[in-house]
């Protein structure tokens, strides 16, 4: 008796012109996300080689004393399926010296156009298409067998209620789903064609993927199935399946987040920033004067010993003072980035208080964690900035270190150093120059606002009143460096057991919310009155 | 007998169980949406005072101008909390430190991924989803339901025209709907003065016409819905071609017309752009590198001529940021050229959803559309300016962007510190009510033919309709 159930529903399914004309919606809706999905990413990766071509180029032009970078957060062909946060969280970072890892330049913020109308990726239409159709075919699914009189009829045979519903549940399940694989597999074969290169890894994750969909097709289905069961009327049965649609696809998800935001506040980057600044002004200040006291007890050194022998004594010891002026303030720089860690981690742990409540206020809707589940599988989950920062930081460091050690091994100071000389009878004065440091070659961030500065006054050569002043040292006129021989950005494949942790927690609410929606079904029709 | 068709359908509408849920949803969302939007305008306004006083208290202690790190920040727009447009998508911080070309860094969404995840729900959500599927719901068996039920044969054997027939159905249709809708739409306005949003006369208008769009896309989809019910037979039938109707219109459209447009206009990429800018800034501070050695001062007194070094390197610097900036703003403006090409391309495809149109009108009304990025950028340069010359002023005409010495001496006096709260403060200023009107004028009107040619596609095609 269940596999007649199954078969009348399958053939009542398949042979209604409803099914025709979602069976062709749906079709190209998935072929389309996914063909556009593949254009996106193809333009993306063209986006990503042609930065890391001007990267390697204006790496070209520098040398290691002023080495600085930028890293690039590459594509993932996963965002074809599930484009999550990928394109609101910035694409680059700058690796330098002077300031802490910090991702900017988003796709969105830097082409708000394609931010207007958003994207259309295939979770977005197995999240609002797919649940919708879900619905279409099951609101009416057992009061409309008692309108259309058939259920009593069915029920004049021994038909057992556990088979009718079961049966039911099959046959619309088998009916939409098996159809819904024919586009979902051409889109994939869309994917082989276009030359995306997929690894293994993420064929698999592409059929965990399926499998979160199904789940979540599933859950609509027995959703509909159980109003269908609740009501006696299919009009009113439909209009609470599509209320229900509407609050828990549509305004769950979104209330959640936005009651976590409301209850739990977390300082603006703004904030943050102007507290690092803060911190890098006074440290620099301190800096400048240490600077200015060793500059003074350099000069004092030489006092005593005419102009000349002075201005031979100072050039003999001037690469060494440059070095040490380096070190001192490669060390504030670490000072600096160090504060500017310790802030965005408190951040970012603020954040995750209120990340934890919101999302375990939205997983009351299984739209929201089958958009989880995907995210997460997808690498383009909420902690995927966290994630790139991460091991940006780790390169920075490695980078850093190798910049340091190569502008050593050259001779050349992190820094320029600048020299002048004035005849007057005027005593000793502490020098110090501003903002020069940074401009031009980029030796230093702008947040150093003190470049190494010598003074070397009442040199002997110079006419009197007569002003010099140039530029040596610093790599000014170190050799640029070889690109090929700064390491790439290329951050860690996540495998898919670190995907899939997390994304466990969701798959089984999936599964508990079929399962559930599934059960009530079963009760309410055990109850429920045929004629 | 037009009163009589439009009571009917008044009746028919407000006495059904779907309206009483329906409209119960649509008022709770769009209380929700005044609600959560003033909420978060509340939170984020706080933010941004925050942010600015932060901005000024790290200035504090410092003894020269300058040294001074200013930053501006684009204040949020009551109305943005309701329309939230791209302003949660573009950088909101601009640094004024850095002598290249500005840029807006730290977008809300940037900053915390999870709202970019899940969205905002506001009242543009609401009237675009929500609202358009009800009108859906009501109107796609206006006709052919009532020839499914048989009562269309009875309404016609009196005397009753069609075309009054039609009238009286769309005015039904649209009484029963709008007017409820415009109880919470006013108990939203109320949340918002009582929750202090400093809305102005100006701002009220806006929200006034933002409102009158969504009654008029409200009217598309019902004039739509009737057209499709006269279109065809069966309301089962009806009601899926307008579902399907519906997901293209609010989902594929819109999204899609953007994407092609961005695959068939080429523009200048960011990185490009800004790879471009830093060689330029690299070469001319080569260039001018040489020129230092060039200076010789007329005075002999050290501290005079040091003086006279730093005006002429300011003026080296100054000279350099103007062919600097005349340079990176031609790139700029060929970057904005192509972009404009683009942006014409994707809205004029957009547009054939009355949806698009709505959005479209919604955003430039409330200021978050996507001449928002350009606009906070020319003030930002704007202010700039302003700024540079208040820097100028107080370290008597030295300027940030070039080399400054110092000559200090061990009798010199303590300097004093500096009153950040000096800095003329930045103030954004949206766009004018008639900008924003003539800007959403065309997206209305075209809202507006929408509503003419559906209800005349109607119209006509019931004139042929087999009432049987």
């Amino acid at each position: 008796m269940l596999g007649t159930i199954i078969e009348k529903e399958l053939k009542s399914i398949i042979l209604s012109p409803k099914f025709v004309a979602t069976f062709a919606a749906c079709s190209i809706l998935i072929l389309l996300s996914v063909w556009v999905g593949i254009q996106d990413y193809q333009a993306s990766v063209e986006q990503y080689e042609a930065a890391l071509k001007l990267n390697q180029q204006a790496l070209s032009e520098r040398n290691w004393a002023g080495f600085a970078t930028s890293a690039y957060r590459p594509p993932d062909p996963m965002q074809i399926f599930v484009s999550g946060v990928n394109n609101d969280i910035g694409r680059l970072s700058s690796i330098s010296r002077a300031a802490d890892v910090k991702l900017r330049n988003s796709i969105y913020s830097d082409d708000p156009i394609f931010a207007v109308f958003r994207f259309v990726d295939l979770t977005f239409i197995v999240q609002i298409v797919l649940s919708l159709f879900a619905i279409l075919f099951t609101y009416d699914a057992v009061n409309g067998e008692r309108e259309g009189g058939t259920l009593a009829l069915t029920f004049a045979n021994p038909v057992p209620r556990a088979h009718f519903i079961l049966g039911k549940f099959a046959g619309s399940w088998l009916g939409l789903v098996i159809p819904l694989a024919i586009p979902i597999l051409l889109s994939m074969l869309l994917v082989m064609l276009s030359g995306v290169p997929m690894t293994p890894a993420h064929w698999q994750k592409v059929a965990m993927l399926m499998g979160a969909a199904l789940l979540f097709f599933t859950f609509f289905l027995c959703f509909g199935v159980l109003v269908s069961s609740l009501t006696r009327r299919s009009a009113v049965s439909f209009l609470l399946s599509l209320v229900a649609w509407v609050v828990l696809v549509l305004i769950i998800p979104r209330m959640g987040v936005m009651a976590a935001g409301q209850s739990i506040q977390v300082p603006s980057m703004a904030e943050i920033e102007s507290m690092q600044e803060g911190f890098a002004q006074s440290r620099w200040d301190e800096y400048k004067n240490e600077a200015q006291e060793r500059w003074k007890e350099r000069m004092s050194q030489t006092q005593g010993l005419s102009a000349e022998e002075r201005t031979v004594a100072n050039k003999q010891k001037m690469q060494q003072w440059m070095l040490e002026d380096s070190q001192f303030r490669a060390k504030v720089q670490e000072e600096i980035a160090a504060y500017q860690r310790r802030l965005t981690e408190e951040r970012r742990n603020q954040l995750a208080l209120q990340e934890s409540l919101a999302l375990t206020l939205a997983r009351v809707s299984p739209a929201a964690a089958f958009q989880l589940t995907a995210m997460t599988l997808a690498d383009t989950d909420i902690y995927l900035k966290a994630r790139a920062e991460d091991t940006m930081r780790t390169y920075r460091d490695e980078v850093l270190e190798l910049a340091e050690e190569k502008a050593g091994k050259q001779g050349d100071a992190m820094g320029h150093a600048m020299s002048f000389s004035f005849t007057t009878r005027t005593p000793p004065e502490k020098v110090s120059d501003e903002d020069g440091s940074s401009d031009g070659s980029g030796s230093s961030g702008s947040s150093d606002p003190s470049g190494s500065s010598s003074g070397d006054s009442g040199g002997g050569s110079a006419k009197p009143g007569a002003f010099r002043m140039s530029f040596s040292g610093g790599g000014a006129e170190s050799p640029t460096l070889d690109p090929a021989e700064v390491p790439a950005y290329t951050p860690p494949d996540r495998t898919l057991e670190a995907a899939l942790a997390p994304s466990i927690l969701d798959l089984g609410l999936l599964a508990l919310y079929s399962l559930a929606a599934f059960a009530a079904a079963f009760l309410a029709f055990l109850r429920y009155d045929v004629r | 007998m037009f009163r009589l068709i439009v009571e009917k359908e008044l009746r028919d509408i407000i006495g059904s169980t779907k309206f009483a849920v329906t409209f119960l949803i649509s008022a709770l969302l769009i209380l929700l949406a005044f609600y959560v939007g003033a909420r978060n305008y509340q939170l984020s306004r706080a933010e941004y005072e925050t942010a600015v006083s932060e901005d000024l208290r790290q200035m504090e202690g410092l003894t020269d101008w300058i040294q001074a790190e200013h930053s501006i920040f684009l204040p949020p727009q009551p109305l943005g909390a309701l329309v939230t447009g791209v302003s949660n998508d573009i950088g909101r911080n601009i640094g004024l430190s850095s002598r290249g070309s500005l840029a807006a860094e730290d977008s809300r969404f940037n900053d915390d991924p999870i709202f970019a995840a899940f969205r905002f729900l506001d009242l543009e959500f609401v009237f675009k989803i929500v609202l358009s599927l009800f009108a859906i719901l009501f109107v796609y068996n206006a006709v052919n339901g009532e020839k499914e039920q048989g009562t269309l044969r009875l309404t016609f054997t009196n005397s009753v025209p069609r075309d009054t027939y039609m009238l009286g159905k769309v005015t039904g249709s649209f009484l029963a709907l709008g007017l409820p809708l415009l109880i919470p739409m006013l108990l939203g306005c109320l949340i918002l003065v009582l929750m202090g949003v400093p809305l102005s006369a100006d701002e009220w208008m806006r929200l006034g016409v933002v409102s009158l769009g969504g009654f008029l896309l409200l009217g598309a989809f019902l004039t739509l819905s009737l057209l499709v019910s006269t279109l065809t037979h069966r309301s089962s039938s009806a009601f899926l071609a307008l579902l399907v109707a519906w997901i293209f219109a609010v989902l594929i459209i819109p999204r899609t017309s953007v994407l092609l447009a961005g695959r068939s206009v080429e523009v200048l990429s960011s990185d490009e752009m800004n790879y471009q800018k830093a060689r330029l800034r690299a070469q001319m501070w080569e260039e001018d590198k040489g020129k230092m050695s060039e200076f010789s001062p007329t005075s002999g007194n050290a501290q005079d001529a040091v003086k006279e070094f730093n005006a002429y390197m300011a003026e080296v610097a100054r000279a350099r940021q103007e062919r600097y900036e005349a340079a990176a703003g031609r790139l700029e403006e060929q970057r904005r050229n192509q972009e404009a090409v683009q942006q014409r391309l994707a809205f004029g495809l957009a547009r054939i959803s009355p949806v698009s149109c709505f959005s479209l009108a919604a955003m430039n009304l409330a200021g978050t559309s996507l001449d928002l990025k350009e606009e906070y950028l020319r003030q930002a340069r704007a202010y700039r300016e302003t700024y540079s010359r208040f820097i100028s002023d107080k370290t008597g005409g030295m300027r940030r962007g070039g080399l400054i010495l110092r000559v200090m001496s061990e009798d010199q006096e303590e300097p004093e510190p500096i009153d950040p709260h000096e800095i003329p403060p930045f103030q954004f200023q949206p766009p004018q009510l008639e900008t924003a009107l003539s800007s959403s004028l065309l997206d209305l009107g075209i809202l507006a033919l929408f509503n003419i040619v559906f209800f005349a596609g109607a119209f006509i095609s019931f004139q042929r309709y087999d009432l049987r």
